[in-house]
């Protein structure tokens, strides 16, 4: 908008000059004609805008980001930390812009950084003080970054009420021990099955039974990550098994039961198909550019990658059932979303959490859907979205449990599942693996 | 450690005689420290020791005694925010760091103990001039001391900077990294939010235990064992390639020498990054190697005489224990010989030909030459780089890392203690600290890595260095 009001600035200077030759003095008036027009015009924007927040904020809140507004002289420095990809750049960059343009009496500068989402965490507790004020995290991250004390909790909200607006299971997502830390910002980071329709039928993805023969049929290769916990889980909760966080942050879970070991049993079975891989998301993206890949557990953050190997046959589905002890049961997963948090060491908290608001109300996911394809939290931008992926999230999401674990659970369940890929399931491996997940946590 | 203490007793003895001896502007310097040189008349050297004098107690008054006076706890009082809804803002409490007070505790005490040292010197030196003006000699001036720093005391002057930078760049870090082993510091106490203290030796006897929940000391072993094993092959095939490449290119009948050495040394110019990491990738369970092996019948042989099991889907180079240990090596081969060639081609051309030639005359073989001839040569030379590169093959990150970035353990105990089988002593310590924050385990596992080489440059130093070897060769 600002670079607009100049390059058209510039223009009718330049235009003016020519035009009039030695004529400067009108010239000059043109100049300042269209100048007090291009203020008056982003003052009119911004008493719309501010309009706007009262109408759902109540009178103390917009007090609050008045008085915000008196208290701050001097040019206000924002970093924007979020996903690397160009989607995410682009789109971010263009809100960022937007927020500054409410405000043209504050002199704010907010810069937009390329950390991966996988990152964040890391790069964020590299340096705390140093690090974005503003910055976009995934859930399972959550627990780090509150660890660390690097998250600004969420006392007051001032231009939307989460509560509100969002899905209550964003929002119970993004809480810590009761308290807020996220801002809800999308809701479609779990998984589900990515299939090529042209090759199977509905039939084919309702099971892994059918899913595997068929795909044996015609030599070519389905499967899900085994050897990592967050798709681990599915099939454990898919067949009643339970895994919980307790409060002093050390794990409950029953996996080592009968009920655990037939599951394990019925997996590793399952593994061993030789159309069933095991893939890491490299692999798995290689693996699918060569055309071997028909069905795959995956997300959101592989839609254009599935779209563009399955082209007309692009689909996809709740995960499928499996077979334990000739019972069918419904694989399970763990939902995902995103949050934007507030660093709580910004030097201009206040700022950043209107800068946050701002980043994820409703008009913002709507934008962010539009440009990424990941799906919203908010309720009324969810209703306007729709794809093949999120819809099949939304199948899955009776199925799915909020990621609540503590840190014990990872890297014992990557083993595990390593264990079941390799074919090597025993109750001695159960039983470790839930010592080793069930760890007591020391409390001094 | 005798001599030391001997030392250091003799400097108080002599530091107490010149405070009993010494004239009234010796007295005074135990207050001002120039002032035993105002006394006799050296007054820019008054002036600039006593500025550095203020210099050193100003900030450590008052930058770094309030830290310092906390280090017994590393501080107590935890940060604090509040939030005030209305006005958007945040107070924040003034709360201890416990980095800052172990960091700025460790500098200020090198500092005190410097300052010490400086101060006894100099009572010692103002009692000196006091002695040489009784007895009339000549007192050094000021000039005179710049000028003996560039003549008979410029290997003071050449190691002033070099040894600065080791108290920074080295004894500084390796205090704090050592102090960390003794505290709490891991991801539920991270500073600046929460804080850390002392808790002794207690993360050393967890390294070394070893029960259902508690996996280090299984861990420990079994990747100190590794990285012991992986050190001494990773150099002595590198070691042996090399000189083997380098004698074959160096032999008189092989053509086009330049064009060989060059192409092995292509392979060095490219970053270790890319061909790590594209190596990794030829070797992934569903990497073009693997694909060709099935293609070819590898898979099924091996299937078949029982070296994989009959449900493998793929031969797993970098995703089994045993099979990546001895890939890793592999690699590491390919990797590490262009540079043994190198230093090997350089010795070899250097060998006393005369030597060789006699040999020769009294009707030697080749081998015999090569055995007894050339590779204790070529031995004696490299011996020391070869310790080095043991311990930098100790702390080997990049091939370990780099091959096995993706590799999941299939081993409770291991996964217990986030460590895998392929992990060296320093890839388990980055995965503690990058992924788990767990500092104060890694520090442990940095002491010991730390005493290994040590202890092993100083045994294999002082065997070799010992003797009169050197004269063999002369």
């Amino acid at each position: 908008m600002k670079k607009k009001a100049i390059a058209i600035l510039m223009v009718s200077v330049m235009t003016a000059t020519v035009l009039t030759g030695c004529g400067n003095k009108t010239g000059e008036e043109n100049t300042a004609v269209t100048d007090t027009q291009t203020k008056q015009n982003t003052e009119t924007d911004v008493t719309s805008g501010t309009d706007d927040a009262t109408v759902t904020a109540t009178a103390t809140n917009s007090d609050a980001i008045q008085n915000l507004i008196n208290d701050t002289d001097g040019p206000v420095n924002l970093n924007v930390w979020c996903s690397e990809t160009e989607q995410y750049q682009t789109v971010m960059k263009k809100l960022c812009d937007d927020f500054v343009a409410q405000y043209p009496d504050i002199d704010l500068n907010v810069t937009v950084g390329a950390v991966s989402e996988a990152d964040m965490k890391d790069r964020v507790l590299e340096d705390v003080e140093a690090a974005a004020d503003v910055f976009f995290f995934p859930d399972d991250q959550m627990e780090a970054l509150v660890k660390a004390g690097a998250l600004n909790e969420i006392q007051a909200q001032y231009t939307y009420d989460m509560n509100d607006t969002d899905l209550p299971a964003t929002v119970k997502a993004g809480k810590y021990d009761g308290k807020q830390y996220g801002y809800p910002f999308t809701a479609s980071n779990g998984y589900f099955l990515y299939y090529d329709s042209s090759k199977l039928s509905a039939d084919d993805v309702s099971s892994w039974e059918n899913l595997t023969k068929k795909a044996d049929e015609l030599g070519m290769e389905v499967g899900c990550e085994m050897a990592n916990g967050w798709y681990l889980y599915g099939w454990f909760a898919g067949a009643g098994c339970s895994l919980t966080e307790n409060d002093d942050q050390s794990n409950s879970c029953d996996w080592n039961s009968e009920q655990g070991l037939a599951t394990a049993q019925a997996v590793s079975e399952l593994c061993k198909a030789d159309s069933f891989k095991s893939y890491g998301n490299d692999d798995l993206l290689a693996q699918l550019n060569d055309g071997k890949v028909c069905a795959y557990v995956s997300g959101t953050w592989n839609v254009q990658n599935f779209q563009k190997a399955y082209g007309d046959g692009y689909a996809a589905t709740k995960l499928p059932t499996f077979e334990v002890n000739g019972e069918a049961k419904q694989m399970g997963s763990y939902s995902g979303y995103k949050f934007a948090g507030v660093n709580a060491y910004s030097k201009n908290p206040g700022w950043a959490m209107l800068l946050s608001e701002y980043l994820t109300n409703g008009d913002a996911q709507a934008t962010v859907y539009k440009a990424t394809g990941e799906g919203p939290s908010n309720q009324e931008a969810l209703k306007a979205a729709s794809s093949p992926a999120l819809d099949a999230l939304a199948a899955q999401s009776k199925f799915a449990q909020l990621q609540k674990v503590g840190g014990a659970y990872w890297d014992p369940a990557t083993a595990l599942g390593q264990n079941i890929l390799e074919g090597n399931v025993t109750q001695q491996i159960l039983d470790d693996a839930v010592a080793g997940i069930t760890q007591p946590v020391e409390t001094e | 450690m005798k001599q030391l203490l001997k030392n250091v007793s003799n400097n108080f003895k002599e530091f107490g005689t010149a405070i009993v001896r010494g004239d009234i502007w010796v007295k005074m310097s135990l207050l001002i420290m120039g002032a035993g040189y105002l006394g006799r008349k050296q007054f820019i050297r008054a002036i600039l020791i006593t500025l550095l004098q203020v210099g050193v107690l100003v900030p450590l008054l008052t930058v770094f005694a309030p830290y310092m006076s906390k280090l017994d706890t590393l501080g107590t009082v935890q940060r604090k925010e509040t939030f005030d809804a209305l006005t958007m803002t945040k107070t924040v409490n003034d709360y201890d760091n416990s980095l800052l007070i172990l960091l700025y505790g460790i500098i200020g005490i090198l500092a005190i103990l410097a300052f010490i040292a400086l101060y006894v010197s100099n009572i010692k030196a103002v009692y000196r001039e006091q002695l040489e003006a009784e007895e009339g000699d000549h007192i050094n001036s000021f000039k005179d001391d710049i000028i003996s720093l560039f003549n008979d005391k410029f290997h003071i002057t050449l190691l002033i900077l070099p040894s600065l930078g080791v108290i920074i760049m080295n004894i500084i870090p390796i205090i704090f990294m050592v102090c960390i082993a003794f505290t709490n510091y891991d991801d539920k106490h991270q500073p600046p939010t929460y804080l850390f203290t002392w808790v002794g030796v207690k993360n050393f006897v967890t390294m070394f235990t070893n029960s259902r929940t508690i996996t280090f000391g299984y861990a420990f072993l079994r990747i100190f064992i590794w990285t012991i094993i992986w050190a001494v092959l990773a150099t002595a095939t590198t070691f042996f390639g090399g000189i083997l490449l380098a004698q074959f290119i160096n032999n008189k009948f092989t053509k086009a020498k330049k064009l060989w050495r060059t192409l092995f040394i292509i392979t060095i110019g490219i970053p270790q990054f890319v061909t790590l990491l594209l190596v990794s990738k030829m070797l992934g369970d569903s990497g073009i190697i693997n694909t060709m092996c099935a293609n070819i019948g590898i898979l099924d042989f091996l299937k078949n005489i029982g070296l994989l099991g009959k449900g493998a889907q793929c031969i797993p180079f970098l995703s089994q224990p045993g099979w990546a240990h001895v890939t890793i090596i592999l690699v590491n081969i390919w990797i590490g010989v262009p540079f043994q060639m190198l230093s090997a081609t350089g010795i070899l051309m250097n060998i006393p030909t005369d030597q060789i030639e006699s040999a020769m005359i009294d009707g030697a073989s080749k081998r015999q030459i090569f055995r007894h001839i050339t590779m204790p040569y070529i031995m004696f030379i490299c011996g020391p780089s070869l310790i080095q590169s043991v311990i930098a093959n100790i702390n080997n990150f990049n091939v370990i890392y780099l091959l096995t970035y993706n590799y999941s353990t299939a081993n409770m105990a291991m996964a217990g203690s986030n460590a895998k089988e392929v992990d060296l002593l320093i890839t388990w310590l980055f995965t503690l600290t990058n992924d788990y924050s767990n500092f104060k385990m890694a520090s442990v596992i940095g002491i010991i890595t730390f005493v290994i080489s040590a202890m092993l440059s100083l045994v294999t130093f002082s065997k070799m260095v010992s003797g009169d070897r050197e004269g063999v060769y002369r």
